[in-house]
């Protein structure tokens, strides 16, 4: 390897590295694509679903050949008391079909797929391969560019730009000055269970026809009164499990994911759901919960970040916003490399490329839902409540009129909050449910 | 939520981690638990346990080989006493579902 200078080098072949690897490949400069995993998606897990749309712009109908588990058809949330539970929900039966919506899959299996499309267009793949540095050169009289990176074993290797592709944890991000300090407060880790069934019973426990799935998002019950988030997503043959919440409260908190997840296994509604099924595999990761703010420095001279380790992540389009950012800055060195010129300078279109998205915007406006929970700690819980105590009153049978019917909802209603933070709480939550 | 795990499942049995010979946690100042911190975090924020006290020798002991690189250390001990990094390449935690 030594004496081998790329064009770029891009560390990281989760969905952020591969697909920058894919574009910069397929555009004949030559690139080394590192994994420290022992091949690419062996680290990785999440809840989760990727999103067509914005797969098909790196692999048009990629269905065809991807290893995917369910389009999705039906999308849930659930407010979840111990002992009921609300259920707000849409089923689209076009998602079925192409082009589909969004596709549960395993990452362990998909990612392996992405980042071989980029090495049948060229990309050189090292596996086993733990980035430990980066390397750089003089720029002018007092200037500094990357110039590549350093392996474990002291080994070097060059090239002309770095990708940043390396997920949440981000060292060499740090290492690069290129993001601030992030705290407990701004990280969420999460533990999923894999659980297998049958085909058919999943089928028919989950109401879908053979081509079809069902996420599951679940709020209050599942973290124990920590903000966080559960989810179900039907796979071909398994489930995926998962909860999880940011780490300052359960540090306060005092709470575990594995004892979490345990409890809401044993929920009713989950339960039955799961009955009977095996455990196949436990799998842990965190989640940078960014805002606009602690966006970090996106470039530098010879860099750029990509993905969650720029902390790009908005709701639920992680892997989706992964993808384009790669995307982008795959455009931004291709473009650096037909100029010759791989400074900040150059290198800036990628900032201004993501200036311009629908997830920076997001951001932007989830700036306000992130200073909205830190507020509201109990806001999720809250809504959970109310809306149980109320479909209860709704929902009970009994020789009363509808007028006592309503002033008892009223009831549970005053008795939980006053009115005026009921509705702002409520309105919150709707518009801000995808924020975790 | 009181004493870690209660049930008899075990957290690590269906993981598979490859594991190095050499730890990739180690803690900056041991004497720092035992006189600064008093709720022991890192004993309940790590699903696996890794993390445990040891009244006989009044320290933080690390079982490195249990970790499943959950990602909430370097940011989980209040006073940033836990120095963690990545396992070597190709080692730790490995998903093939
Ligand atoms: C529980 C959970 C549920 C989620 N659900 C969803 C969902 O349903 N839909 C969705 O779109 N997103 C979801 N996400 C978010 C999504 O997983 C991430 O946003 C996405 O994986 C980010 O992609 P990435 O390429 O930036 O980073 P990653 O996928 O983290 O990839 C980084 C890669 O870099 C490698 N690496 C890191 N450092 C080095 C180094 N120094 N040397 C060599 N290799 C290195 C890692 O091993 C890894 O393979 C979820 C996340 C979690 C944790
Ligand atoms: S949380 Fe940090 S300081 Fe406290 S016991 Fe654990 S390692 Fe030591
Ligand atoms: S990274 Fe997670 S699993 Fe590993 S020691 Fe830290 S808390 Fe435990």
């Amino acid at each position: 390897m030594g004496n081998d200078r790329y064009d770029v080098i891009i560390v990281g072949a989760g969905p952020a590295g591969s697909s920058a690897a894919q574009l910069c490949a397929e555009n004949n400069l030559s690139v080394a694509l590192i994994e420290k995993g022992e091949f690419p998606g062996s680290k990785n897990m999440f809840g989760g679903a990727i999103y067509s749309e914005t797969t098909a712009t790196i692999v048009p109908t990629f269905w065809e050949e991807a290893p995917l588990e369910r389009p999705i058809t039906e999308e849930k949330i659930w407010f979840m008391e111990p002992n009921s539970v609300v259920e707000v929900g849409f089923t689209g039966y076009d998602f079925a079909k192409s082009p589909y919506n969004s596709f549960t899959v395993i990452r362990s299996r998909f990612d392996r797929w992405f980042a071989d499309k980029a090495v049948q267009k060229g990309a050189h793949l090292l596996t086993s391969t733990l980035v430990e540095n980066l390397v750089y050169e003089k720029l002018g009289l007092t200037g500094k560019k990357v110039s590549g990176v350093r392996l474990e074993d002291g080994s070097e290797i060059y090239s002309e730009v770095v990708i940043l592709a390396e997920g949440g944890w981000a060292n060499l991000a740090e290492k690069a000055g290129l993001r601030d300090n992030i705290n407990s407060k701004m990280l969420t880790i999460y533990i999923k269970e894999l659980l297998a069934l049958p085909q058919g019973v999943i089928e028919a426990r989950f109401n879908l026809e053979k081509n079809e799935g069902c996420s599951i998002g679940m709020v209050s019950y599942p973290t124990a009164g920590a903000i966080g988030k559960g989810g179900i997503w039907t796979n071909r043959d398994t489930i995926s499990l998962a909860v999880g919440g940011f780490l300052d409260q359960f540090n306060q908190k005092g709470l575990n994911i594995y004892q979490l997840l345990y409890r809401l296994k044993g929920h009713p509604k989950v339960k039955r759901l799961i009955e009977g099924a095996e455990t196949v595999q436990y799998m842990y990761h965190q989640i940078p919960r960014g805002s606009y703010d602690n966006i970090p420095r996106l470039y530098d001279d010879g860099i750029l970040v990509t993905g969650d380790a720029a902390n790009l992540i908005s709701g639920r389009h992680g892997t989706e916003i992964a993808m384009l950012s790669g995307m982008y800055a795959a455009e931004t060195v291709i473009h650096a490399k037909a100029k010759g010129d791989f400074s900040k300078k150059t290198l800036a279109a990628y900032g201004n490329k993501l200036e311009n998205t629908f997830f920076v915007d997001n951001m932007k406006v989830r700036k306000k839902s992130k200073i909205f929970y830190q507020k509201h700690t109990d806001s999720d819980f809250l809504i959970s409540q109310l809306a149980n105590e109320v479909a209860k009153v709704f929902f009970t049978e009994g020789f009363r009129t509808e007028q006592e019917n309503i002033n008892n909802m009223l009831k549970e209603v005053e008795n939980i909050q006053p009115l005026s933070k009921t509705l702002s709480d409520l309105y919150q939550a709707v518009w801000h449910w995808r924020v975790l | 939520m009181g004493n870690f795990i209660k049930t008899n499942q075990n957290p690590l049995k269906y993981v598979r981690i490859k594991v190095a010979d050499h730890s990739h946690i180690y803690l900056r100042d041991k004497q720092r638990c035992q006189r600064e911190c008093e709720n022991k975090p890192c004993t309940y924020f790590c699903p696996t346990r890794v993390y445990s006290w040891s009244g006989e020798d009044r320290e933080i002991k690390v079982a490195y080989q249990r970790c499943v690189e959950c990602g909430a250390c370097p940011w989980g001990c209040p006073y940033d006493n836990i120095s963690w990094s990545f396992p070597p390449g190709g080692y730790g935690v490995h998903y093939e579902l």
